[in-house]
């Protein structure tokens, strides 16, 4: 691309820094604003008024400010149309991990010294201009931000059209990693708190109607004072919306965590293939390991079968017309196994569980749902954050990590073939 | 339901337009806004691309011009580039190669039609002459298409959240007691619409454009609604007098009458800036 590094930098640098010079705290800027604004619009009124509408503005008292509902926020509130600064902002530390999709670095912001996270979006190859699925990524991260959402602070640029950063809070840990550093599991209590965070996301997300189809314990941060950050929304989606001509893609969600509903080809599924997710991690913060590592999709549905017993017309009364149903034979009917493998959960914390693992999308729990279940309101009550003990960070180069193999989110460009065939120019 | 804050342009940057800050007149940039915003609705039609992409390639294009001036991109670009964008952002994109042949028909037509005297002729005698396939036009307004995407994004930091009046404007009439009139929803509907040719969308929140299409509405059908000082209707949508009263001039102005010179002007200013846009981001 020759025409990529243009006419920017100077420019938008230093209307960046004009900015940052008057920056005021918040409260003083906007009161000042709104005076401000009453007096530059009376500066300049409508050039020609309709004569419909001619009548002047009723002449009334000093106006008093009308209370605001909730849902409409004030003018101020509204950030200002911010162009993306450079990724020279920041000072690369060290590379914390390359996924399948980007490479993440700690960074110092220079002007604060915080510490951040920078995602490096791959842009390169690109035919369709810019990604939809890192438009859906960044969007994703805009519209859900949430306690429990790893905070995405800007987006930021280098020097060609191809770099593109993801700013987000540095976030110490990783779920998983943590799980495989831990001397032991965490204690009901501390799952209980994990859930009803990781829960409480979830269900931002969902409301906001966003998929995240790509929850697993890697994509869970966790930072020292126990509080879990929902990251990696690089496979979001919105639901909702038209779902193009081969309906959604079956390549999403990494294998162990895949809903029975994806393996076995829907092509429109919904916030239910989260939620088997969500399950799946449940068990793996019992277990301390993964529930389901399967090296394949058939192994996979085995495991599934064996653990939950096959489904039935009764469990899954759809599952006939899913694509894929007629291609696999069902083992003999069994009981199910939750209980032998989970022998030390109640049965509050074996029924939400097999609420979250039940075949059917239209029965399964909602995150909603789940925040309420009887589970969390029983002793051991979850335990507060603050009594969540520290763990040296790898992510910061405390320590090495070794983390047991997992295969990888399936690769995104796999997600473009939805955007049916394009010119191939 | 969820709030959801999108960005709106702050006073300095209304006050001061890049393009204003350039040496454009204000007039001129508004006609110019309007008319890149009928070039993304044309396309859309000519597209059969779905109303939401098209509204909201319209508010990220006027977005951009609070941001960029006009001398540095021109109008047609970033108009291309958004439509490209937005029609991502909702889910139903678009084929780089025919967004490119509308917008070349478009602006042929429209250098057409600056060229002729009298707008019987303007239509008649217009001839399409599509590009060559392996021609240098197309591959032209490509880099142009994706340099005017990733500039929109860079330049609006990556924050294209939309939200769009429409769902807004069905509660209120309902609130308002109003869904019944069909006349009234039409009206108004139609109102937000014209209003994507201004730059409300990127100036005020949607309760408030949306109070401004209820009242252009009522008062032109003659509908009285409470307004004594004690009980304003807009009030009970958060709206402002002194904003709404704005929208609806920023509305109203779409539709002054314009003489064919005035026209002939516009659409030559654009053309140049378009080219001249084109060099600049070339370099
Ligand atoms: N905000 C953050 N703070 C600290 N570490 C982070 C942060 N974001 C990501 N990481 C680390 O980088 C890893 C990869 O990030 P992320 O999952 O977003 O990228 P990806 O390439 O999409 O991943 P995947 O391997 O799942 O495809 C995470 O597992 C985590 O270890
Ligand atoms: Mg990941």
């Amino acid at each position: 691309m020759s025409t990529s590094t243009p006419t920017t930098p100077t420019k938008k640098r230093s209307r960046w820094d004009a900015e940052d010079d008057d920056d005021e705290p918040p409260v003083q800027a906007s009161s000042k604003r709104r005076a401000k604004s009453k007096q530059a619009k009376s500066e300049t009124p409508p050039v020609q008024t309709p004569a419909s509408t001619s009548t002047p503005p009723p002449v009334r008292p000093e106006p008093i400010r009308p209370t605001h509902s909730v849902y409409v926020p004030p003018r101020t509130l509204h950030p200002a149309l911010t162009p993306s600064r450079s990724v020279y902002c920041y000072e690369r530390l060290n590379a914390i991990e390359e996924g399948s999709y980007g490479v993440v670095f700690r960074a110092r912001d220079k002007q604060t010294g915080e510490i951040v996270a920078l995602k490096k979006l791959k842009l390169d190859e690109e035919k369709h201009g810019f990604p939809i699925t890192a438009l859906r990524e960044i969007n994703a991260l805009m519209t859900c931000k949430h306690e429990n959402v790893v905070n995405i602070r800007e987006v930021v640029v280098g020097d060609t059209l191809t770099q593109v950063f993801i700013v987000m809070d540095f976030i110490e840990h990783d779920l998983k990693t943590l799980l495989t550093v831990m001397p032991s599991p965490f204690l009901q209590s501390e799952i209980k708190t994990l859930m009803l965070q990781l829960l409480s996301a979830v269900a931002h997300c969902h409301e906001r109607w966003i998929l995240h189809r790509d929850l697993k314990t890697s994509n869970l941060l966790m930072n020292n004072r126990g509080t879990i950050k929902v990251a990696d929304f690089g496979l979001a989606r919105r639901y909702g919306d038209p779902i193009g001509v081969g309906g959604l893609t079956q390549l999403v969600v990494t294998l162990w965590y895949r809903a029975p509903e994806i393996l076995l080809g829907a092509i429109t599924y919904s916030t239910a293939v989260d939620m088997w997710s969500v399950g799946c991690i449940f068990a793996e913060l019992i277990l301390k390991e993964p529930l389901f590592q399967a090296k394949g999709e058939i192994e996979l549905l085995s495991m599934i079968f064996k653990l939950l017993g096959p489904p039935t017309a009764a469990s899954w009364p759809n599952f006939q017309t899913l694509p894929l149903a007629k291609t696999i034979t069902l083992p003999p009917q069994q009981p199910p196994q939750l209980r032998q493998k989970f022998p030390y959960l109640t049965s509050a914390g074996l029924d939400l569980l097999s609420r979250l693992l039940t075949y059917d999308p239209e029965n399964r729990i909602s995150a909603t749902e789940a925040l309420q279940h009887p589970y969390f309101n029983e002793s051991p009550y979850p335990k507060h954050p603050d009594l969540f003990g520290s763990f040296p960070s790898a992510a910061a180069g405390e320590k090495r990590r070794k983390p047991f193999d997992s295969p990888s989110a399936p690769v995104r460009a796999a997600d473009h073939k939805l955007l049916t065939d394009f010119d191939d120019v | 339901m969820s709030i959801t804050i999108y960005p709106l342009a702050s006073l300095s940057q209304i006050e001061k337009t890049p393009s204003r800050e350039d040496g454009i007149p204000p007039e001129l940039e508004e006609d110019l806004r309007a008319y890149g915003c009928k070039l993304i609705h044309e396309a859309g039609i000519l597209l059969k691309q779905k109303q939401v992409a098209v509204a909201t390639a319209q508010i990220l294009f006027h977005r951009f011009w609070y941001v960029t001036s006009m001398k540095q991109f021109g109008i047609g670009d970033i108009g291309m580039g958004a439509l490209y964008l937005a029609s991502k952002l909702e889910e139903c994109p678009i084929r780089m190669r025919e967004l490119i042949n509308v917008y070349d028909l478009l602006l042929q037509r429209a250098s057409h039609t600056t060229g002729s005297t009298s707008s019987a002729q303007q239509y008649s005698d217009f001839k399409y002459v599509p590009m060559s396939y392996f021609g240098s036009t197309f591959y032209d307004l490509k880099d142009a298409l994706v340099v005017a995407e990733m500039q929109i994004l860079k330049r609006l930091g990556f924050n294209v959240h939309v939200v769009l009046p429409y769902g807004t404007l069905v509660n209120y009439l309902r609130v308002l007691g109003l869904t019944s009139r069909e006349d009234v929803c039409t009206r108004a509907w139609g109102y937000l619409n014209d209003a994507l040719q201004t730059p409300v969308y990127a100036l005020y929140p949607v309760p408030t454009i949306v109070s401004a299409a209820i009242m252009l509405t009522t008062r032109h059908l003659g509908i009285s609604l409470p307004s004594s000082p004690e009980n304003r209707w807009w009030e009970l949508f958060d709206a402002e007098w002194e904003d709404v009263w704005s929208v609806c001039g920023y509305i109203m102005r779409l539709y002054r009458e314009r003489d064919a010179e005035d026209q002939k002007r516009l659409w030559g200013t654009a053309e140049t800036l378009n080219a001249r846009g084109r060099t600049a981001a070339d370099i």
